[in-house]
């Protein structure tokens, strides 16, 4: 049954959404549903058959297509991929079913499906290639619906946005090119499968220019400092659901190829990035926390806010050790989840006022009661208030970076604290106080279609904040074998330092008790 | 008294001959049916065209496998030369020929199509480039070179348009400027080693030990020049917009493939024995026009407001990218360039052929020229199929993945890898992205902007049958061709290291 789920995972919504052609303009929305519904449902149907005791890919599946040049459809998952997959197609899921009333809705679904299938192919792929065709193809969606349904300034940020991550993703593939060059010197035949990439030691210096090389493509997609500019024109100016997708799933495939690519392949030269990188991260964090402090646009608050946590997930990341890396896995989940649903609930406001400026708010709370509520756990979420999700994630990813550098994961996380203010800040604006502009006072709260969208973002942000170990424990079990093949392969002395491995460390601590 | 020549018939070999006295005889049947009977419809040459190319295919495919068994050919007095190169190009030059005829068959009358001596000239032009691509001797390049440019010049000026006369004036005096670069340049080579032929040429060169450096110099000086006309490279592309503006599109769609295909071939046999043979200069000189092609193409394309002009240094652009090859002078690379080529026909074919159905008798008031962006605006409400196709063609074109062209510059910034070249695989990829911008934007007014409603019945004007069926078989290349890519690669790379390239 499970033999090729991930082909059918991958290609049903595309497959979908040519059919989609054929249905007519006013079914369309039924039919978008329905299709990510069954997408969705096969997802799960992976998460049931996964299983979480095996080290190591799984449902893997493997096709020749040009063996001349080593290039195999090669896919598979682990724990890492497989939450993303799953998060990737429910947010698909609620983006279709709580679209508004949008001008050619039926181009807007089957953009969507289609956008869909290169979001599920980036995270199952297994070859360098398959995994870049879906990393590009991403982009193309994404640019129509940047560039047809966006803001006034809409065909420059869409623009913008494809040749930012266009360029990058290039230089990534010089990087792959010459990945697959030294194993071709090494074993004699062409390779561009990740798994056998794994097994190949490199030297330090070359280790260092290759993760340069990936470091480009990657660090603009999620987007770090000083490559971020590109995202604030497309939150800006992107429809909501464009938005939606491009914070919770887009941005994620930049740093899950960290974890997928850049460590395991590189761990000696993650070593010696390690601290540069987290540097860049603080700067991250500190920098967009106060930018966004200064907007007077709540949509621009949310973007500034979600490129900051993004700077946690790649802190946690480079913690190079178990918990950093599961806890900016999960991270990755968690604020895929929250800072999709302030995106979908500034869309909300959006829809009934067409504005977001802060100021045009005021008062919302006793207009809107629920939409108050919703927001205000999303907020505290995005503060990282324990018992919800974002604290599991943060809170695990400031750990791992602790056994690395005490000073700055302090600074790191009395930034998060600090950042904290914003969010509070701009959230007392919109919503307490009396109701100061007479516009706001007849507006309609959250209704049927909108609730089934946030609901259940609200129930996972607080269940996976208060139980999450069936999501942690597939991550961590997966996170550990790329951390001791890390630690297998480093070396120089530091790096094996630095990077513990963890099987042993497991062994000690059974030994204790 | 002479003695009497004895040779006997089958040391000439006359079958490596076949192929090009197969487009001759058609081009002679044309004209021969016409002398009898004038003023037939223009379907009926086309599809004798189609025919005697179909035949054409047919003897390079025995070729192929003749090659497999035998390896390389020679023939008539050693003259002519079958090895993998020159069935490879034969190939692309014969299957982009067979995709170029039918867009003729266009639904409003443009007149040149009206005349079988089109068809006739059309067919003795391929017969050159296949004497061109199927020698070493640089006498029979000449003559087949000079025989197809002099055949396209006409073709061009047959368009009927005062642009059409100038860019018809415009290429045949580059052209000639080009042609008279070659001849300096052959006989600066035959004056240092008497020999016409580039493999003798090169022993020559060597066992000498390069001593006349100066005069080796002076002649691949000429020799670049005039393949840097030919293949329009930079600082020699000047006339190339201007040209493909003053030609049909479907006739520049097929001069931004066959012609360069051609003269790739010849430039390969060329300048990878020089190169290899530690003429450091040459290098550099390439390496510089390589990069400088591209980038400055590139750069050039960004401001046109003309989609065709647009085309036009793309095309000047990617042959700067495929030129890398030549310098990169491996198997890889090679094969890289072939791969390039072949998935280049459909992608370009099929970008071009799709200006030619949008092509109107009359210009708009307020239409400065054939093709503006503004035409294509907003043309997704109007015409989905025909902006989707455009926007995968333009995609392709861009290298973004699956389609076409990805593949090869994947393989050619992969053989750059490989051959050491870490700089130019940097500046290939950067270029790729450079380019993304002018591609995108035909995608942005197509997707993203208001139509214009008044030029509404203006899409899709020319479109027949049969022009749609070409464009439709470009695009299913195009993206389907994931698949053909292993066969092919497979196919061109045993038919290129089996030439010894």
């Amino acid at each position: 049954m499970f033999d090729n789920i991930l082909s059918i995972l991958v290609f049903f919504p595309a497959l979908a959404a040519l059919l989609g052609f054929v249905v007519e303009k006013g079914s369309i929305r039924a039919y978008g549903i329905a299709v990510a519904a069954i997408e969705f449902a096969l997802s799960l149907v992976l998460w049931y058959g996964y299983d979480a005791s095996v080290v190591g890919m799984q449902f893997m599946e493997s096709l020749p297509l040009i063996s001349a040049f080593g290039i195999h459809y090669l896919v598979g998952i682990d724990g890492i991929s497989l939450f993303i997959i799953v998060l990737a197609t429910f947010f698909t899921l609620i983006g279709i079913a709580s679209l508004g009333e949008v001008n050619r809705i039926k181009d807007m679904i089957l953009t969507l499906l289609f956008l869909e299938m290169t979001m599920v192919g980036v995270f199952v792929a297994l070859d360098a290639v398959v995994f870049y065709i879906f990393w590009e193809l991403s982009l193309v969606p994404m640019l129509y619906i940047i560039g047809a349904w966006g803001g006034p300034l809409r065909i420059y940020a869409s623009i913008k946005f494809f040749l930012y991550t266009f360029t990058g993703s290039l230089i990534m593939l010089v990087g792959m090119l010459f990945m697959a060059y030294f194993y071709h010197q090494a074993t004699g035949v062409w390779s561009f499968s990740i798994l056998e990439w794994y097994r190949l030691v490199l030297p330090e210096n070359l280790q260092i220019w290759l993760f340069v090389a990936f470091f480009f493509g990657f660090a603009i997609k999620v987007p770090m400092f000083p490559f971020h500019t590109w995202l604030p024109y497309a939150h800006g100016q992107a429809p909501t659901i464009g938005s939606v997708i491009l914070a919770a799933i887009l941005l994620k495939m930049g740093t899950y190829a960290f974890v997928r690519f850049s460590l395991p392949m590189f761990p000696d030269a993650s070593v010696f990035f390690m601290v540069p990188i987290a540097v860049i991260s603080i700067i991250m964090i500190i920098y967009t926390a106060m930018v966004a402090y200064a907007q007077e646009d709540i949509k621009q608050v949310v973007a500034y806010s979600s490129v900051s946590h993004m700077g946690v997930i790649v802190l946690g990341t480079f913690a190079l050790n178990v918990e950093g890396i599961s806890g900016s896995v999960f991270l990755m989940i968690a604020h895929g989840v929250v800072s999709g649903a302030l995106f979908m609930l500034v869309g909300v406001y959006y829809d009934r006022r067409h504005t977001k400026l802060l100021s045009e708010m005021g008062g919302l709370a006793s207009v809107m009661p629920h939409y108050a509520t919703i927001f205000g756990i999303m907020v505290m979420a995005s503060a990282g208030m324990p018992l919800t999700i974002n604290f599991v994630g943060e809170f695990l990813s400031l750990l791992g970076f602790y056994k690395q550098s005490h000073i700055l994961t302090i600074l790191a996380g009395t930034a998060i604290i600090v950042g904290a203010i914003y969010m509070l800040a701009a959230f007392k604006k919109a919503f307490f106080g009396t109701v100061t502009n007479e516009a706001n006072r007849k507006l309609d709260d959250v209704n049927g279609r909108e609730l089934f969208a946030l609901v259940p973002l609200v129930l996972v942000t607080v269940w996976l904040g208060v139980y999450p170990k069936p999501v942690l424990e597939p991550i961590s079990n997966s996170v550990t074998s790329i951390v001791s093949l890390m630690h297998e392969k480093a070396i120089t002395p530091e790096a094996k330092e630095r990077i513990p491995n963890p099987m042993r460390q497991d062994a000690t601590a059974e030994g204790r008790h | 008294m002479l003695e009497p020549v004895n040779i006997s018939l089958e040391s000439l070999n006359l079958v490596t001959l076949s192929p090009m006295l197969i487009a001759v005889v058609g081009a002679l049947s044309i004209l021969s049916i016409d002398l009898i009977r004038g003023g037939l419809h223009k379907s009926l040459y086309v599809m004798i065209s189609l025919l005697f190319l179909l035949l054409d295919l047919g003897a390079l495919l025995h070729f192929v496998d003749f090659f497999k068994a035998n390896g390389t050919m020679l023939g008539f007095f050693d003259v002519m030369l079958v090895d993998g190169l020159a069935v490879l190009s034969q190939l692309i030059i014969v299957i982009t020929s067979m995709l170029f005829i039918p867009l003729s068959l266009s639904s409003k009358r443009f007149h040149e199509y009206n005349y079988p001596e089109y068809y006739a000239l059309f067919l003795f032009m391929i017969s050159g480039f296949q004497f061109m691509v199927a020698t070493d001797n640089l006498i029979l390049i000449f003559v087949g070179l000079e025989t197809a440019s002099l055949a396209l010049y006409t073709l061009i000026a047959m368009h009927n348009r005062s642009k059409s006369f100038e860019a018809a004036v415009k290429y045949f005096t580059m052209g000639a400027l080009a042609a008279g670069f070659y001849a300096f340049g052959s006989m600066v080579f035959y004056a240092l080693t008497g020999s016409v032929e580039i493999n003798q040429i090169a022993t020559a060169l060597a066992a000498d030990g390069y001593s006349n450096i100066a005069y080796v110099l002076v002649a691949v000086g000429f020799m670049l020049a005039a393949f840097g006309f030919k293949l329009s490279l930079v600082p020699f592309h000047t006339w190339t917009p201007d040209v493909y503006e003053g030609s049909s599109a479907a006739l520049a769609g097929y001069m931004s493939i066959v012609p360069k295909i051609a003269a790739f071939v010849v430039a390969m046999r060329l300048f990878e024995v020089l190169v290899q043979s530690g003429v450091i200069w040459l290098e550099v000189v390439l390496y510089a026009g390589v990069v400088i092609t591209m980038t400055a193409a590139n750069i050039w394309a960004l401001v046109q407001t003309d989609v065709k002009r647009m085309l036009a240094y793309s095309s000047i652009s990617h042959a700067g990218f495929a030129m890398a090859a030549i310098l990169i002078g491996t198997t890889q690379s090679n094969s890289g360039l072939f791969l390039y080529w072949s998935l280049f026909v459909f992608t370009n074919l099929g970008a071009f052929a799709m200006l030619w159905v949008n092509r109107q008798k009359t210009l708009l008031p307020g239409q400065s020229s054939d093709h503006p962006y503004e035409k294509f605006a907003g043309l997704v409400r109007t015409m989905p199929m025909a902006a989707v196709l455009m926007a995968l063609f333009m995609l392709s074109l861009a290298g973004i993945p699956p389609f076409g062209l990805f593949w090869g510059k994947l393989y050619m910034i992969g053989s750059a890898v490989s051959g050491g070249y870490t700089v130019l695989a940097l500046i290939m990829a950067l270029n790729s992205a450079i380019a993304g911008y002018y591609y995108l934007k035909l995608i942005v007014y197509m997707f993203m902007k208001e139509p214009q409603v008044s030029q509404k019945n203006f899409y899709m004007i020319n479109a027949s049958l049969s022009l749609k069926s070409i464009i439709g078989l470009a695009a299913v290349v195009t993206i389907f061709s994931v698949i053909l890519v292993n066969p092919l690669l497979e196919f061109i790379t045993a038919m290129v290291y089996n030439s010894g390239y």
